[in-house]
């Protein structure tokens, strides 16, 4: 049995080693990547200067059209992520102040997101790779139930998020492979989809006074920015759309938006606007605001 | 609870640690702790489920002693007929009922009468297949007198109910496990370190190859009508070796995980895409169901010792019968129709029997036969799989018409957002491990173990699929 033991205990220690150097391994790699996602690339970045900085979930990333902010002379990139929630555009935002980014103006998608205060595990799995690296990350985490296994047990995290910075990912990361969410500065255009679910039903939501946006507008206080927050618009089909409303009566600051683009012809699919529709509904953001 | 679960890494451990130094004085220590585990191990599935179970190992048990004492024909008869009624019963309303029910009803609508069918909203009992299949073939073999009835309800109980095969098998035999839990067992370092090196082993195979592989088999035939030639084929072979993997790298797991309490399980995979025929291929896959079948179904229905047809009509109905066995859905019965077809011609020419030894490659035109003998009996193996993976019948047989001809055979992007082609370089790495260690139960052990070991474990760490976590296929049986 005292054998058995000690073969126990070697090969204990051998997962030890294997555990610490992939992790090693892994968090080193993604420390060199800044062309694969929009939260490796501002980890990654030096300082930069925006006049514009749009943040949100997908319906930020499809409905703003950075181009037409550039071409107006203002510089800037759209931060939205597909899936994404309030927990990470928050924390976005907060890894840009820490690299110091001059940002004149943030715009943040603030209508369904309002609703849950819940990471998107999908999204936020992308910031896992700096936690030891970034005090600002993993204070941002600290609350989480898995916390302590992500931070203090290596590798776990590239583990159980291994569909999104595991091995796979890692290998693209080193092949260099590219990806077309930092094209366009940011904005991901959709465009006409006969297969799209063409109504939603938001009757069930409720907006929170949401911890994250809160934070988002402190912040944007703190170092004088200047905080748009807007809800953009849904198609003709939608059941519930006193959510707006209900909106409004919590955070009467968020500009409602929802119906400056009328015609489901300007959607991709319920919640989503085509790249019609969207260059739409920002040409009216940008004559309003900018 | 599954096997790769963070939960049975702490379950396994206390057990092995109160098993040898807490419940080491004697046997019946052993086996009540053991016991005492393994009920716990089912009820972390569903609790309600423990009563058939005990319910089941007591029928069984009782039965087979009443068989035994009883001194006339008709009462032996009696106590028989009741277990094999009993237990099928429980089988048949838990897994057919709903399925015999619904094609019924499917059958009437066919002649113009509309019924609709009185279904059971029941969930199957994990295990059920395996451990009445286990009480079935102790009751069979005290019938025909061939294992004495054992009186130890504790030793019986844990012949049935041992966690490491409850749930998904290898369904054991009385004759070879009952012994071996009437012993006390003694701790042997060189099994218990065999059982750690085929316990990682499978996990290798199961959450490595096997999930790895369910991602892009999923993605493929979740989409057959879309996807061209290239994919629908590799999606066939991937999902040949996810079920491999999946079902033998469970295997492994509990064959393992038993070495580290003294005791040996019935080996269950014997590297069947090995194989150079189907006789061969079934004399390596799930082996002790295929071995269950021909004992206690193929020779009592007269074997092989009648003529021809009646040889055609006993394998024809083991294997319809082993594919019903799996799920109640026609695919399975159409999985095992395929099986019988294939097994047909070597039955007629007499040469089911022809590949018995382990499979050598020579650098020769005798090679480059048995190379290609592989290769084919591998691809009717594929074939066959799509029956057993589509939703129905009709799917599998879309999904075979597109693959001979469609003739694109391009890169595909995924609707998981993977290309069609990415595991590839996996699976045939997979199968050159597997096939230098062919010889052995598994590729760790031998010479530079530790650099074995620790090649196993990153490859579990880091290759292994966890997101898209997948239960074990064998568990729905």
């Amino acid at each position: 049995m005292k054998q058995f033991l000690i073969f126990i205990g070697k090969t204990l220690l051998i997962l030890l080693c294997v555990v610490v150097i992939l992790d090693v391994l892994y968090t080193s790699v993604y420390l060199q990547s800044s062309t694969r996602g929009k939260i490796e690339q501002v980890y990654n970045s030096k300082s930069q200067k925006f006049d514009v900085v749009i943040l949100g979930s997908s319906r930020a990333n499809n409905h703003f059209v950075t181009p037409l902010f550039e071409q107006k002379g203002l510089r800037a990139f759209n931060y939205g992520m597909s899936g994404g929630h309030l927990f990470e555009a928050s924390l976005l935002l907060k890894l840009m102040i820490e690299k110091k980014y001059v940002i004149k103006n943030v715009v943040l998608e603030a209508d369904l997101n309002l609703s849950n205060e819940k990471r998107d595990e999908g999204v936020s799995s992308h910031f896992l790779p700096f936690l030891h690296q970034s005090q600002t990350i993993a204070n941002h985490f600290s609350n989480e139930t898995d916390f302590a296994s992500m931070y203090y047990v290596p590798f776990y995290r590239y583990v159980a998020f291994d569909a999104k910075i595991g091995f796979r990912e890692l290998f693209n990361v080193v092949q260099q492979k590219p990806t077309t969410l930092l094209d366009n500065s940011g904005y991901y255009p959709l465009y006409k989809n006969p297969k799209a679910n063409m109504k939603n039903d938001l009757t069930n939501l409720k907006p929170l006074k949401n911890k994250y946006f809160e934070e988002i507008k402190q912040l944007c206080k703190e170092n004088n920015i200047n905080f748009i927050a807007i809800m953009t618009p849904m198609c003709s089909n939608t059941k519930g759309m006193n959510y707006f409303e209900k909106v409004n009566k919590l955070y009467p600051e968020i500009h409602n938006y929802e119906n400056v683009v009328i015609g489901d012809q300007y959607f991709s699919s319920c919640g989503h606007l085509n790249d019609a529709g969207a260059r739409k509904f920002t040409s009216v953001v940008i004559t309003d605001f900018f | 609870m599954f096997f790769n679960s963070l939960a049975f890494a702490v379950f396994l451990p206390i057990v092995f640690i109160l098993y040898w130094f807490v419940c080491n004085k004697n046997k019946s220590y052993q086996n009540a702790l053991l016991i005492i585990a393994s009920y716990y191990f089912y009820s972390c599935w569903d609790w309600r489920f423990l009563f058939l179970l005990i319910f089941s190992t007591f029928l069984d048990y009782y039965t087979g002693i009443q068989i035994e004492k009883s001194s006339s024909k008709t009462a032996r008869k009696f106590w028989f007929w009741l277990s094999i009624a009993i237990n099928l019963g429980f089988l048949g309303v838990f897994k057919y009922y709903n399925f015999f029910a619904d094609s019924f009803s499917q059958l009437v609508n066919g002649f113009g009468f509309k019924t609709s069918p009185l279904l059971l909203n029941v969930v199957l009992p994990v295990g059920i297949s395996f451990y009445t299949f286990h009480g079935l073939s102790y009751v069979i073999d005290i019938y025909y007198k061939r294992i004495k009835a054992e009186y130890n309800f504790v030793d019986y109980s844990l012949f049935v109910s041992y966690f490491p095969l409850l749930v998904a098998g290898p369904i054991e035999r009385a004759t070879h496990l009952l012994p071996q839990v009437k012993v006390k067992r003694s701790f042997d370092y060189q099994k218990a370190k065999e059982g750690v090196f085929q316990f990682v082993w499978g996990l290798v195979k199961k959450v490595v190859i096997a999930d790895t592989c369910a991602t892009y088999a999923n993605a493929i035939f979740d989409n057959y009508p879309s996807m061209n030639a290239l994919s629908l084929v590799l999606g066939a072979v991937y999902f040949a070796f996810q079920i491999y993997g999946d079902f033998s790298g469970y295997s492994d797991m509990a064959l393992g995980m038993s070495k580290l309490f003294g005791i040996d399980l019935l080996r269950n995979f014997n590297y069947p895409y090995f194989s150079r025929d189907i006789a061969e291929f079934w004399r390596r896959w799930h082996i002790s169901l295929s071995s269950w079948f021909k004992d206690y179904l193929y020779i009592p229905l007269g074997g092989s010792s009648g003529g021809m047809a009646m040889k055609i009509r006993n394998t024809f109905i083991i294997f319809l019968v082993s594919g019903f066995w799996h799920g109640a859905n026609w695919t399975f019965v159409a999985w095992g129709f395929i099986n019988a077809l294939y097994f047909l011609p070597l039955l007629i020419l007499n040469r089911n029997r022809s590949n018995m030894e382990t499979v050598g490659l020579n650098w020769n035109f005798s090679g480059i036969k048995v190379f290609f003998s592989m290769l084919t009996t591998f691809a009717l193996t594929c074939l066959a799989w799509i029956f057993f993976r589509s939703k129905s019948i009709e799917a599998a047989y879309e999904y075979i018409v597109r693959m001979f001809s469609n003739r694109i055979f391009e890169i595909q992007y995924l609707e998981n957002q993977r290309y069609n082609y990415e595991i590839v370089v996996l699976v045939v790495a997979f199968v050159l491990v597997e096939w230098k260690n062919r010889q052995q139960v598994e590729p760790i052990s031998g010479k530079y173990s530790y650099l074995r070991l620790s090649l196993c474990l990153v490859a579990i760490v880091a290759l292994g699929t966890y997101a898209d976590y997948k239960e074990f296929i064998y568990f729905q049986f």
